[in-house]
C-alpha cells in the first residue's frame, strides 16, 4: 500500500504503520467530501456556461425547476461542455420562463380600485 | 406629462409573443419540421439523458455504464430504459417535462458484467484513545452497454 510514499515511510515498519493508518482514514473521509467537491465544481461550470448566455446561475436553475425540467447538475455540466446548442436552448427556456414569471408578478400595471393611490395625474 | 426617472420602471420592458399565436406556430411549423426530420432520418448520433439507478446519465449508443449496485437481470439480458429526460441530435432536442413519452424514445441496453469493486478500506482512528476500526468493503457493480437509442415521429 505504501510503495509510493516519500522518505523512510516506505521502508521502516513503525513509521509505515502510522502513515498507512493515516492514509486509510484520510481516504475514507475524502470519499465523503468528494461528493461535495464535485457538486461545487459542477455548479461553477454551469454558472460559467449560463453567464455566456446572459443568465445568472440562480435564475437559470430556479427557472428550469419551475418549468418542470428535472435535470441534475452533473448532467447540466456535461451538456454545457459537450452539447453547447442544447445548453443554449435550455438557457432560452429559462429566460422565457423568467420573463413570464415577471409579467405574472407585476400584473396589469393598473392601480387597484377603490383605494387612493399616491400617484396624482396632472393633465 | 414630462418623462422623469420614475415614469417607467428601471427594468427593460419585454413584450412576450401572444400565447395563442405561438401555440399555432409551434404546432404547425416546429412540430412538423421535427417530425419530418425524424422520419426522414436526418440525424447523426443521438444522445439521451436517462434516469437510472437513482442517478442521471448522459448516454449515447455503444456506451458503457457502470453502476454501484445489483441488477436483477442475468448477463446478456436486454433492458429497455424508461424515464428518459432529454433526447438530442445535432439539429433538434426533445426536452421532457420532466419525462418523455415511452412511444417517443426507446433506449436499449445489455447487461455485460456483474463484478465486485476493488476492495476499499474503511478505517476510523482516534489518536490517544486506542480506537481503530478497519473494514474492507467490496461493492457489487454492474456494467451495461447501451446498444441503441431510437426515436419515433410521434410528436404533437
Amino acid at each position: 500500500f505504501l510503495q509510493h510514499f516519500r522518505g523512510r515511510k516506505n521502508r521502516c515498519y513503525k513509521l509505515a504503520v502510522r502513515s498507512v493508518r493515516r492514509a486509510f482514514v484520510k481516504s475514507t473521509k475524502a470519499r465523503r467530501e468528494k461528493k461535495r467537491f464535485l457538486r461545487a465544481l459542477w455548479i461553477t461550470r454551469i454558472e460559467a456556461a449560463s453567464l455566456e448566455h446572459g443568465l445568472k446561475y440562480p435564475a437559470f436553475i430556479s427557472n428550469l425547476v419551475k418549468s418542470q425540467v428535472e435535470l441534475n447538475r452533473k448532467v447540466l455540466a456535461d451538456l454545457a461542455i459537450y452539447e453547447p446548442k442544447t445548453f443554449k436552448s435550455l438557457a432560452a427556456l429559462a429566460q422565457r420562463r423568467r420573463q413570464e414569471g415577471f409579467l405574472a408578478a407585476l400584473g396589469d400595471g393598473k392601480e387597484p380600485e377603490g383605494i387612493f393611490s399616491r400617484i396624482v395625474h396632472h393633465h | 406629462v414630462a418623462k422623469t426617472s420614475l415614469t417607467s420602471p428601471p427594468w427593460p420592458e419585454v413584450k412576450l409573443p401572444d400565447p395563442v399565436e405561438e401555440a399555432k406556430y409551434h404546432a404547425a411549423e416546429v412540430v412538423r419540421k421535427v417530425n419530418g426530420l425524424i422520419s426522414a432520418g436526418h440525424y447523426g448520433r443521438l444522445f439521451a439523458v436517462v434516469h437510472f439507478a437513482s442517478k442521471q446519465w448522459k448516454i449515447t449508443s455503444e456506451d458503457l455504464i457502470m453502476m454501484d449496485n445489483v441488477l436483477e437481470a442475468e448477463c446478456g439480458d436486454r433492458i429497455r430504459m424508461e424515464k428518459v429526460l432529454l433526447v438530442g441530435a445535432d439539429d433538434f432536442t426533445l426536452v421532457g417535462r420532466p419525462l418523455l413519452g415511452k412511444d417517443l424514445v426507446r433506449v436499449e441496453a445489455t447487461v455485460i458484467e456483474k463484478t465486485e469493486s476493488w476492495p476499499k478500506v474503511n478505517m476510523r482512528f482516534w489518536r490517544r484513545h486506542n480506537f481503530q476500526r478497519k473494514k474492507i468493503i467490496a461493492n457489487p457493480q454492474t456494467v451495461l452497454r447501451i446498444n441503441t437509442i431510437e426515436i419515433y415521429p410521434c410528436l404533437s
